[in-house]
C-alpha cells in the first residue's frame, strides 16, 4: 500500500511529461498567437541572436551589452538575447548555450570564461548549423567559426610601448609588472612589446617583475623597483590587479609626476589615479563598439556576409572591418586621460 | 501516512501549474527533445541528494558532498594526466569519494561530532586538499574518452540510485532503522539497532554518489578541476527539503526527493528559458516558502 501511494505520483509526473511533449508540432503553429517570445527563425525574417558574456552585470560587459542592442536596433531584424551566467560560472554558460540551440537561434556570439567547459556546448551549437561566434575571449577553435577579436597582441604591446613613451618623454629606465611569468596573454604580449621598445632607443627595460594577480604583489613589487632603481621613470602594469597595485605603491611613495604607470584596465577602476596625476594613461578598447562589432558579425555570418577569404565586412556605423584569418578585428585601442576618461562610464 | 501522500500531491500540483503554463507560453520548452537535453543538467545534482535523503532521514547531513565532488574530479584530472587507463581514472575518482565519504562517517560515529560540524569542516577541507593537489589547474579531454557515459547513461544510474534506496526503505528492515534513528537516536541505540554501521555507511555512500556526480561532470564539461560542485550541497538539501523530508529527520522518502529535484529542475529551466537565469533563484526561494506552508496546512509539522 505504502509502495503504490509513492509510486503513483511518479507514474502520474512521468505522464504529464510525456503527454505535454508528445504533441510538440500541433502546439508550435499557434505559438505565433500567445507568445510574442517565440524565437524560431522560420517566425518571419528575425534573426535571433544570442550574446554571453563572461559575467552578467559587471560593468565591462554592461557596456559591450549596450553597443549589441544598438546594433540590434540599427540592423531591424535582429532580436537579441543577452543573458549569462551573474557569477561568471562556466558551467551556468554552457546550459545556457544549450538552451538557445534548442531554441533555435540563428547565432550564438560567446565569451568564454573557460573555454575547455564550453567546448562540448559550442561544438554541438555549430554541428547544428548554428553560427557559433566568439568575442571579448576566444575559446576552442573546432567550436567556432568566428572570434572578434578586439585587439591583436601586437596592438596592445605597441600601444603600451607608445603610451608610456608618450608620458615620459620616450627616455629613462622603465620596468614591467606582469601577471604570472607563465601568463601566456602577458607573454604574448610581452615579445611585442620588446619589439616595439626597439623604436625608442632612450627607453631601457631593466626588469620584468610577476604579481599573480594579486595587487598586493604588484604594490611591493613596484616598491622594491623604486628602491632598486631610483631613477625609474615609468612601469608597464599589465595584468587587472597589477595596475592599481603599482598605481597605490607610486602614490603612496609620493613619486605622483615622477614614475608613470600605464596598463590596461576599464575607466572607472582608474579614474581616481587619473584624477590625482598618478597615471595619465589608461589603456583599453571601446567596450560599446566591441558588442556592438559581435552582434554585426554574427549577422552578417548568418546572413552569408561574413566570408572565409574576405579581407574586410562592412560593420554598420563603424564602417569597413578588417578580417584576418577567422578573426575580425576591432582594430582601434583607447587611450583615456583625464581629458576624456569622463565620458566613458564602465 | 495519508499526509505524506498530500505533500507529494501538493508537489505534483505545483509542478503540473508549471507545465500548464509552459505549455501556453512556451510549447517548444515541453518538447520530448527539449525536455530529455535539459535533464542532463540534472543528474549530478540528482544522484548526491538521494544518499542525502537517507542522511537527513537520520537526521543528519552532509555538507561536503559538492567538495567532495570537487576531490574526486581532482584524483580524476590528475591520474588522467598521468595516462592511466580511463577506466581506473574513474574507479580512482570513485574510491576517493567513498574514502571522503567514510572519513565523514568516521568522525561522526567513532569521534562522535555532530554531523554538521564534521561535514562543514570537510566541506572546506576537501575543497583546499583539491585545489591544493590541483593547484587550481584544470585536466581536459574527457569528451572523447567518456563518451559512454552520455546521455542514457546518467539517467540509468539515478533510476538504479533511487531504486536500491526506495528498496532500503520499503522493503528492507533498514527504512523502519533509518527512520527510528531519525526520531530518537538513543532509543534506536538500546534497541539494538547498529546506528553506527548504518550511519558509517551512509555517509561514505554520499561520498561514493559524489565520485560518480563527479566522473559525469567531468565526462560532459570535458574538464576536472578543484571547484567542481560549488554549492552543490546546498542545492541537495534544498531538493530534499522541498521533497517533503524532515530537516530533523524521521520523516520522509526518496519519492519526494525526486520530486522535489524534478520541480527545482523544471523551474529553474523554464524560468531560464522564458525570462532570464538572475530570477531563478526568486522563484526558487518562493518555490521553498510555499512548500513550508503546504506542509504546515497539510498538518505534516515540523519542518
Amino acid at each position: 500500500m505504502r509502495l503504490l501511494e509513492r509510486v503513483v505520483p511518479v507514474v502520474l509526473l512521468g505522464l504529464a511529461i510525456a503527454g505535454c511533449g508528445s504533441n510538440p508540432p500541433a502546439e508550435t503553429s499557434n505559438s505565433s498567437g500567445p507568445a510574442p517570445a517565440s524565437t524560431s527563425p522560420a517566425s518571419g525574417e528575425k534573426i535571433t541572436i544570442a550574446l554571453l558574456p563572461k559575467q552578467k552585470g559587471i560593468a565591462y560587459f554592461t557596456s559591450c551589452a549596450k553597443g549589441a542592442e544598438e546594433a540590434a536596433k540599427e540592423l531591424g531584424d535582429v532580436e537579441l538575447i543577452y543573458d549569462g551566467p551573474t557569477d561568471g560560472k562556466a558551467e551556468k554558460a554552457a546550459s545556457m548555450i544549450d538552451q538557445w540551440v534548442l531554441k533555435g537561434v540563428s547565432a550564438i556570439a560567446v565569451s568564454p570564461n573557460d573555454p575547455q567547459v564550453l567546448a562540448p556546448a559550442m561544438k554541438s551549437a555549430k554541428e547544428k548549423g548554428i553560427k557559433v561566434l566568439t568575442w571579448d575571449a576566444d575559446g576552442d577553435k573546432a567550436g567556432r567559426d568566428w572570434f572578434v577579436n578586439q585587439a591583436t597582441a601586437e596592438q596592445i604591446g605597441n600601444a603600451l610601448v607608445d603610451t608610456l613613451a608618450k608620458d615620459i618623454g620616450g627616455k629613462g629606465k622603465v620596468a614591467i609588472i606582469t601577471a604570472t611569468l607563465t601568463a601566456a596573454n602577458q607573454n604574448e604580449w610581452m615579445k611585442y612589446m620588446n619589439i616595439r621598445l626597439k623604436k625608442y632607443p632612450g627607453m631601457t627595460l631593466v626588469a620584468t617583475k610577476p604579481s599573480n594577480e594579486n595587487q598586493k604583489i604588484a604594490f611591493t613589487a613596484t616598491q622594491d623597483l623604486m628602491k632598486a632603481y631610483p631613477d625609474l621613470k615609468g612601469v608597464f602594469a599589465i595584468s587587472s590587479a597589477a595596475f592599481p597595485g603599482a598605481a597605490e605603491a607610486i602614490k603612496q611613495s609620493g613619486n605622483n609626476g615622477k614614475v608613470m604607470v600605464t596598463g590596461l584596465s576599464t575607466p572607472n577602476d582608474m579614474k581616481a589615479y587619473v584624477k590625482g596625476g598618478t597615471v595619465k594613461s589608461v589603456i583599453l578598447w571601446n567596450t560599446v563598439d566591441l558588442g556592438y562589432l559581435a552582434v554585426q558579425a554574427a549577422h552578417a555570418a548568418v546572413k552569408g556576409d561574413l566570408r572565409t577569404g574576405a579581407k574586410t565586412f562592412k560593420a554598420g556605423r563603424l564602417g569597413e572591418k578588417k578580417i584576418a584569418g577567422d578573426n575580425v578585428l576591432l582594430g582601434d585601442i583607447l587611450v583615456f586621460t583625464k581629458d576624456n576618461i569622463d565620458k566613458y562610464d564602465f | 501516512m495519508k499526509k505524506r501522500f498530500a505533500h507529494e500531491t501538493a508537489l505534483l500540483a505545483l509542478l503540473f501549474a508549471l507545465l500548464a503554463y509552459a505549455k501556453f507560453t512556451e510549447p517548444k520548452f515541453l518538447a520530448l527533445d527539449t525536455q530529455r537535453k535539459l535533464l542532463e543538467e540534472l543528474w549530478e545534482l540528482a544522484l548526491i541528494s538521494i544518499p542525502m535523503t537517507l542522511i537527513i532521514l537520520t537526521g543528519g547531513i552532509d555538507l561536503s558532498v559538492g567538495s567532495a565532488m570537487g576531490l574526486c574530479a581532482v584524483v580524476m584530472g590528475m591520474s588522467f594526466q598521468r595516462g592511466y587507463p580511463p577506466a581506473l581514472c574513474a574507479l580512482l575518482a570513485l574510491v576517493a569519494g567513498l574514502a571522503a565519504g567514510a572519513l565523514n562517517g568516521f568522525f561522526i560515529t567513532r569521534v562522535k561530532v555532530h554531523p554538521l560540524l564534521v561535514t562543514l569542516a570537510t566541506l572546506a577541507a576537501f575543497r583546499g586538499v583539491a585545489e591544493g593537489m590541483s593547484g587550481g589547474a584544470s585536466v581536459e579531454g574527457f569528451v572523447e574518452t567518456f563518451k559512454l557515459l552520455r546521455d542514457p547513461v546518467p539517467a540509468l544510474i539515478f533510476v538504479a540510485f533511487v531504486a536500491i534506496a526506495a528498496w532500503f526503505l520499503n522493503a528492507a528492515p533498514g527504512g523502519v532503522w533509518l527512520r527510528a534513528i531519525g526520531f530518537n537516536e538513543t532509543s534506536a541505540r538500546f534497541s539494538g539497532l547498529p546506528v553506527d554501521r548504518l550511519k558509517l555507511r551512509l555517509y561514505a555512500l554520499s561520498g561514493l554518489a559524489a565520485g560518480v556526480a563527479a566522473v559525469l561532470y567531468a565526462a560532459r564539461f570535458n574538464t576536472a578541476k578543484a571547484d567542481i560542485g560549488d554549492g552543490k550541497e546546498l542545492e541537495a538539501v534544498t531538493a530534499v527539503v522541498l521533497g517533503g523530508t524532515s530537516i530533523f529527520g524521521g520523516r520522509g522518502h526518496v519519492f519526494g526527493t525526486v520530486l522535489g529535484l524534478l520541480l527545482i529542475h523544471e523551474t529553474r529551466e523554464f524560468v531560464k528559458w522564458h525570462w532570464s537565469n538572475e530570477y531563478i533563484a526568486i522563484v526558487l526561494g518562493v518555490l521553498l516558502i510555499l512548500s513550508v506552508l503546504m506542509n504546515r496546512f497539510l498538518g505534516d509539522g515540523e519542518s
